[in-house]
């Protein structure tokens, strides 16, 4: 290719503050995504005020709880990794992203036996014990698992989103001047957080 | 053009400890308010969501380093949230009223 | 900065081969590729608008069965509006000409781009895999409204999915258009410096970045409705079907301004260029492209008037509603008086955009009456509906399309195409339209329902006019896509300004090289329509 003429605002060049755009825009697309079941959320805690409270006592808030500080923790360990990988520490960078990778398992796995529990007394859609509910119970546990089962898929998108950045890291690809894929991985693994601040109370607390 | 990081705000690994206090410290307080405050109804779901938006705020501005960014930034959360706010108005609207 | 005089090789001969087309990151040849892919499903959308036309042509049955006929009004919306319209000008003008129109040599994420019209693709094989399968396409209408749309045992999960997918691709192209309209202008051209062509698609971005998220997670529950059998929606266990329409609009009526706001644009580029005069209120045209935006996410409730929705919410939605009507009025008189001791000449792009702000009007008068609450009650769901909204979206939208195609042709091609056989087109175009749309209107407020495949007797006359214009319409569009198809090799070769345009894209060869500019655009001095004053010459 004889092009010997590049404009200084190219497409194709390495651009950090596009990449976090481009990012947050995304996430406005995700906290909508979820923001219509929300919405649906809110309308039939409205119309079936009395079944949704009866139903969330078979939730468990004490999981619910150790979920919710074990994200948290991991958003914190997300965000000092960043700040190691700004300062050159490329080490505490690695290992920190390896103790989110390692609290969203956890999350992973208490939910496992949370869900367990559910379908143990029968409590998915379609089974027996489900079907003998009144309405708005029913619907309080179809809300409930497709939202916890969208938040786990992010969940499980966003650890591998950090796993490829720590190989990248590994590579040396994500550095300490091009770091923008891990800022991204991390805002990214704070909106999974976000989506389960609200999750949480309107599920476990309710009472 | 300006197309790297330079410049660029990096906070400290206190702050950041500092966050996740204050951030455990508001969910044993809504797990509180939830555990101990039944009865009160209405009132504890209004907690609860009062204090999840405090959290997702601090979520949003520390971890997410919002506060630190353009002002461009805070806008834009500002508007998306806005709008969901006002497709959350516009449709309980209608059931309240029916 | 060297000044280059060797001649690059131009878009086209860079590379050869199938390869080098679908899997190119070159916004141009991505913008060609929906040019041809969405031009594909045009035609399939209009050969079943034709057919649907054919069984109106008597009452009774013509051709088709009535479930037949059910699947057909279903599928055709599907295809027009998902396939054709939403992308049509976003995704072909807007790759092409987007990076060219602010200077910079490609979008922000050229991947990405390329993963878009790949969704795009899978999105299209979705809606057409419902034809050979099953109990065949949906036949629930293109709002898939609940409960039908959870019982039926059509393949509505497969359309659903379809829409789901081209909704994805829709967003990733809005996301990629916004960062490169923030980051990649050539310096100098500030937000106000931009094309307004630029400034409408911007406002779209935000929409299909906004909007489509809440239609996507809809969708989603239709299909676990239908795959677990449980209801969010379904009445009958617990659910709320008006809720469904909430959700269903809260998009499908922001989406409505995807498909008017670029071709709105389109006419802001055509207007200033064919009346060699600056725009008239540059700025005016600019915002309220963003306020109609902002706007439009406020009135989803209009679609919904008759559906048991509240009555305060009903009378809130339609105040709204005519808010909507100020800044597209503030557009239409802004190129009505750019148009005025302009030195104007009449060339086919310019009448598409004539064409446009006359159909326009006359869609958006009549949506005005449906956006009256006590109005809408008894025309709901009858043929003017049908009217208006084609006239908007192919009045509208359509002629914007075929408009740019004539405007941009010799830059994309670098050859023009037989100017007498394009007006020909364009007039058996305008008059076939509205001979094919016009009735409906009459029909409506006489009281034909919609997507019925049968009539009263008294309703015969204005269907076979209506009719008769369908194949007016129809002969105009052949004449001008065969006209294009010719031209395209064989026309005679174009300069690269054959319009006396200012704006960017002017400034490089025609076809573009593959990065656009040989050296760097110059932004015209005291904004991006300021032409040598027509009345001074």
């Amino acid at each position: 290719m004889n092009h010997t003429f590049t404009l200084p605002n190219s497409g194709h060049n390495f651009d950090a503050k596009a990449s976090k755009l481009g990012m947050w825009l995304f996430l406005y697309t995700e906290l909508l995504l979820f923001g219509g079941l929300f919405l649906v959320y809110m309308v039939y805690r409205y119309l079936n005020q009395e079944a949704f409270l009866e139903a969330s006592y078979e939730l468990n808030v004490w999981m619910g709880t150790i979920n919710t500080v074990v994200l948290l923790t991991s958003s914190m360990t997300v965000a000092m990794s960043i700040t190691a990988l700004q300062k050159g520490d490329k080490k505490l960078s690695l290992i920190l992203l390896w103790v989110t990778i390692a609290a969203a398992l956890v999350f992973l796995v208490i939910k496992y036996f949370e869900w367990s529990a559910k379908f143990e007394h029968g409590l998915f859609p379609g089974m027996e014990h489900y079907d003998s509910l009144q309405l708005g119970e029913r619907l309080y546990f179809y809300l409930y698992f497709f939202m916890t089962g969208l938040h786990a898929l992010h969940v499980i998108v966003g650890g591998v989103f950090i796993l490829v950045v720590v190989k990248k890291i590994g590579n040396g690809s994500v550095n300490k001047e091009r770091y923008s894929l891990l800022e991204n991985s991390g805002l990214y693994w704070h909106l999974v957080d976000l989506v389960w601040i609200y999750l949480f109370p309107l599920f476990y607390l309710i009472h | 053009m300006e197309n790297t990081h330079q410049e660029e705000h990096i906070s400290s690994y206190a702050e950041h400890f500092g966050t996740w206090v204050a951030l455990i410290m508001l969910t044993f307080m809504t797990v509180f308010v939830s555990v101990y405050g039944s009865g009160l109804q209405t009132l504890t779901v209004a907690m609860a969501l009062l204090i999840a938006s405090v959290k997702a705020t601090v979520v949003g501005l520390y971890f997410m380093h919002l506060k630190y960014d353009k002002k461009m930034y805070r806008l834009m959360m500002v508007v998306v949230m806005a709008l969901f706010t006002f497709f959350l108005f516009m449709v309980i609207l209608d059931y309240l009223t029916r | 900065m060297a000044e280059v005089t060797v001649a690059h090789p131009n878009f086209f001969q860079v590379k050869k081969g199938l390869f080098s087309w679908i899997f190119t990151l070159d916004h141009k040849r991505i913008g060609l590729l929906y040019l041809y892919s969405v031009g594909s499903f045009f035609l399939v959308g209009l050969t079943l608008g034709l057919l649907m036309r054919f069984e109106l042509l008597n009452p009774g049955r013509d051709l088709v069965e009535p479930q037949t006929y059910n699947q057909m009004f279903t599928l055709h919306g599907v295809i027009m509006i998902f396939l054709f319209i939403i992308p049509s000008i976003p995704a072909v003008f807007g790759n092409f000409f987007l990076p060219l129109l602010i200077g910079t040599d490609d979008v922000a994420f050229p991947r990405l781009n390329l993963f878009s019209w790949w969704l795009y693709v899978l999105g299209a094989l979705f809606a057409l895999s419902t034809l050979v399968f099953g109990d065949g396409p949906a036949d629930t209408g293109w709002t898939f409204y609940a409960p039908y749309s959870v019982n039926t045992t059509t393949n509505v999960t497969t359309s659903v999915l379809a829409a789901f997918i081209l909704g994805f691709s829709s967003i990733l192209t809005g996301l990629n258009f916004i960062v490169t309209i923030h980051r990649l202008r050539t310096p100098k051209m500030g937000f106000n410096q931009m094309p307004l062509f630029a400034w409408s698609l911007y406002a779209t971005s935000w929409i299909q970045l906004l909007a489509t998220p809440v239609i996507g997670i809809t969708l989603l529950m239709i299909v676990a409705e239908r795959v677990f059998g449980v209801g969010l929606f379904d009445p009958s266990i617990g659910g709320d079907p008006i809720l469904y329409q909430h959700m269903f609009w809260i998009y499908s009526h922001p989406a409505v301004y995807i498909m008017a706001l670029p071709a709105m644009g389109i006419v802001s580029e055509i207007i200033p260029t064919f009346a060699q005069r600056t725009i008239f209120g540059y700025k005016a045209i600019a915002y309220s492209s963003m306020a109609i935006a902002f706007i439009g996410y406020f009135v989803w409730g209009h679609h919904m008037f008759t559906s048991g929705m509240s009555g305060p919410a009903a009378i809130i939605f339609s105040i709204l509603t005519f808010m909507v009507a100020i800044p597209t009025a503030i557009k239409v008189f802004n190129w009505v008086a750019t148009l005025y001791k302009g030195s104007i000449s009449i060339e086919v792009p310019l009448l598409f955009a004539l064409a446009f702000i006359f159909n326009f009007l006359i869609g958006g008068l009549t949506g005005l009456v449906l956006g009256a609450l006590a109005a809408d009650v008894h025309v709901h769901d009858t043929y003017f509906v049908v009217g208006h909204f084609h006239y908007v979206m192919f009045g509208g939208t359509g002629f914007a399309f075929m408009g740019a195609m004539h405007y941009w042709f010799p830059k994309i091609w670098g050859r023009m195409y037989n100017k007498l056989w394009a007006n020909i087109a364009f007039a058996f175009i305008f008059i076939g339209f509205n001979v094919l749309y016009f009735p409906m209107f009459i029909l409506g407020i006489m009281g034909m329902p919609r997507r019925y495949y049968d009539y009263l007797p008294e309703f015969h006359p204005l269907n076979m006019i209506s009719t008769y214009g369908s194949w007016i319409l129809a002969t105009g569009i052949i004449i001008m896509i065969v006209n294009l198809i010719v031209s395209r090799k064989n026309g005679p070769k174009a300069d690269a300004n054959p319009w006396n345009g200012i704006t960017l894209e002017w400034q490089t060869t025609s076809p573009p090289p593959l990065h656009n500019f040989d050296k760097m655009p110059e932004i015209p001095e005291g904004g991006p329509y300021n032409y040598p004053n027509a009345m001074n010459e």
